[in-house]
């Protein structure tokens, strides 16, 4: 038996248009479970709707419709007070450290804050405090320090930090390395899977560095305008990709080797990234596809097991299963 | 070898104080040929983005100021030319591509007007620099030019603007792009059109580009040769094929393990660097590298290596040769 730590199930986001403006469905019928002590990886370029379905997930905006269970209880955002306890057990880290922490805070002061937000009536003692910072590879004297006295690195590993002091069960990481140097990267990708082996963390990791999701993640989804067009575990999602836009995506990503980019250049591979806003009819990714056929412009295709929990959602790559 | 077309030579940055400055940028000498492609590689405060600024004099000044060295254009000092000159030059010879595009766009003007005042600007007819914003704004690949000349920043995408970006840097035809970090923010299938854009265009026109990326596979795809910073210095000149077969100077070789690759297995540790890049303001003597460095000797310590060719048309500043590794 799987144990699923987070399972939403049908979740549909539709913002109001502004006066005059259709309504947008930033998410449209996203289901994913999550294994407890696994990742969880989301790609996706931006406007894919990574960043609304991790809204959701922590509970900063309630689903159109859809459910979200934590622990096989339902997680209700409707009403402010509300499943805090739930909240508790799911946590955020943003991409740009900086600006998620309070630059006229110590650092020993913003975990202890968490707690207070959280209403546990527990004390961030010294020696929390500094158990939380070593966790992060941290000294204890950081608790003293302000934001702006921290690099890019350090102030990640606060902010991981300040995600783990209410001991959450799932960390939603949102772009978590992308505003970091190269060199910092491997440092808290390293990081991440430490504390995650030694806390039995959950981890829903999303990013658009598909190599980085490609090292960390068990189990991919691939967005695509609101929807998962592609999902199933690491190696099949990158080794044996279904969806062509998983392989636009793949072919798209600049190799660092030269001879491998000197021979694309002579294939004359191009990615072909075309603005759509919204289709109507069909298969929303037709206008980009290179594999496109005239039937995929009137059928919308459905997430569809192809082989061993390996979904794709695509007529063409649907129709080579058999 | 072709006579540089941009020359940077020995230009040293400072934080200028009363008495005497503290150096940033500690002799960074970097040249491109016409045609040439060049990458600047360096983490945050490696000194690359004030290394570009300085040639076209738009470090914030005060405090920062060019301390020494001199910037040649074709041979005329860049640091000398009158302010009638420079306006000439700037934008004109040499264009710069910003890394936030959304900030350098007027967000009150259609961004086809922006195009056109640069133009004009560099002595364009109206009737002359709206023909041209038509033509270059079709050939940066936007789908529908003529939506977006008469768009405002705001009612464009990322990728739009940043295209719109670079086609304002290419209407006056420079013979230098600097582009700095242009496609950072950019997902990766816009990067891919970006990077293919830029070389397609460089090889019609043969202007030279320097490219400032953290981005070691920006690198591999696009540059010819590829030139590393660390702690205010240029640490290793190479050509793309040697700098990825034959790294020569052990940061360079750190970054390069520090990606997961196919190389890597799956979860398993990435090669972390370790440590923090110093600052620059408190070097004391010897190599600012080598309390990272895993091949540091007695000698590191003591002075700082200057670039040692390594051959194979690669330098270093490591007393070291790669194959004492």
């Amino acid at each position: 038996m799987v144990d699923l730590v987070l399972r939403a199930a049908n979740l549909t986001k539709v913002y109001r248009g502004r006066r005059g403006h259709a309504p947008v469905d930033a998410l449209s019928d996203v289901s994913l479970d999550l294994e407890r002590g696994t990742t969880f990886g989301i790609v996706g370029e931006s406007g894919c709707g990574k960043s609304t379905l991790a809204r959701l997930l922590v509970g900063l905006e309630a689903p159109t419709s859809g459910t979200i269970r934590i622990d096989d209880q339902p997680v209700v955002i409707s009403e402010r007070s509300a499943s805090r306890e739930l909240a508790r057990k799911i946590q955020l880290v943003f991409q740009d450290p900086f600006s998620s922490l309070d630059p006229r805070m110590t650092v020993g002061k913003a975990l202890k804050e968490v707690l207070t937000v959280h209403s546990l009536h527990t004390d961030m003692t010294s020696l929390r405090a500094s158990e939380l910072l070593s966790m992060v590879g941290l000294t204890r004297r950081f608790a003293e320090r302000y934001p702006h006295e921290l690099s890019g690195g350090q102030a990640q590993r606060v902010a991981i930090a300040r995600a783990l002091a209410v001991e959450p069960e799932i960390l939603v990481l949102d772009e978590p390395t992308s505003a970091l140097d190269v060199s910092v990267r491997a440092e808290i990708i390293n990081l991440l899977v430490r504390i995650q082996d030694e806390l039995k963390l959950s981890y829903l990791f999303i990013s658009h560095d598909l190599s980085m999701v490609r090292h960390i993640s068990d189990d991919i989804a691939v967005m695509y305008l609101g929807r998962v067009v592609e999902m199933g575990r690491y190696d099949q999602v990158f080794v044996t990709p279904l969806h062509p836009y998983t392989s636009a995506l793949e072919d798209a990503i600049p190799v660092p080797n030269p001879e491998h980019e000197r021979s694309r250049q002579a294939a004359g591979a191009v990615a072909v990234h075309v603005q759509v806003d919204k289709v109507t009819r069909g298969c929303p990714y037709a206008p980009r596809c290179a594999l496109v056929e005239p039937r995929c412009r009137d059928t919308a295709p459905t997430l569809t097991e192809k082989a061993n929990g390996h979904m794709v959602s695509c007529l063409v790559a649907l129709d080579d299963a058999q | 070898m072709t006579a540089a077309l941009l020359d940077i030579r020995d230009v040293h940055i400072g934080i200028i104080r009363r008495h005497g400055s503290d150096e940033i940028v500690r002799g960074v000498s970097i040249s491109v040929a016409p045609g040439e492609k060049l990458g600047i590689v360096g983490e945050s405060g490696s000194g690359k983005t004030l290394t570009m600024l300085s040639v076209l004099r738009l470090l914030a000044s005060p405090p920062l100021g060019v301390v020494k060295g001199e910037i040649l254009l074709d041979g005329e000092d860049l640091a000398r030319v009158d302010a009638k000159r420079l306006r000439a030059v700037r934008g004109g010879e040499i264009a710069m591509v910003y890394q936030d595009p959304m900030s350098s766009l007027n967000p009150l003007m259609h961004v086809g007007k922006q195009i056109e005042e640069t133009l004009k600007a560099h002595g364009s007819s109206p009737l002359v620099a709206s023909d041209r914003t038509r033509e270059v704004l079709g050939q940066v690949g936007l789908a529908d030019p003529e939506r977006v000349r008469t768009s405002f920043p705001h009612q464009l995408s990322g990728g739009m603007i940043q295209r719109v970006m670079i086609a304002m840097a290419l209407a006056t035809s420079p013979r230098v792009l600097i582009a700095d970090e242009p496609t950072t923010a950019l997902d990766v299938t816009i990067q891919r059109q970006i990077l293919e854009l830029v070389t397609s265009l460089q090889a019609e026109t043969g202007m030279a580009v320097l490219w400032v990326t953290h981005d070691l596979g920006v690198v591999a795809s696009l540059v010819d040769n590829v030139v590393v910073m660390y702690a205010g210095r240029v640490v290793e000149k190479a050509t793309t094929t040697q700098l990825f077969a034959r790294p020569t100077h052990p940061y360079t070789k750190a970054l390069l393990q520090s990606l997961p690759g196919t190389g890597s297995s799956h979860r398993s540790a990435l090669h972390q660097i370790g440590g923090t890049p110093p600052d620059p303001t408190r070097l004391g003597p010897g190599c600012p590298f080598r309390v990272r460095c895993p091949y540091a000797e007695e000698k590191c310590a003591q002075a700082e290596p200057e670039l040692i060719d390594r051959g194979e048309g690669s330098f270093a500043a490591c007393w070291k040769d790669p194959s004492q590794w």
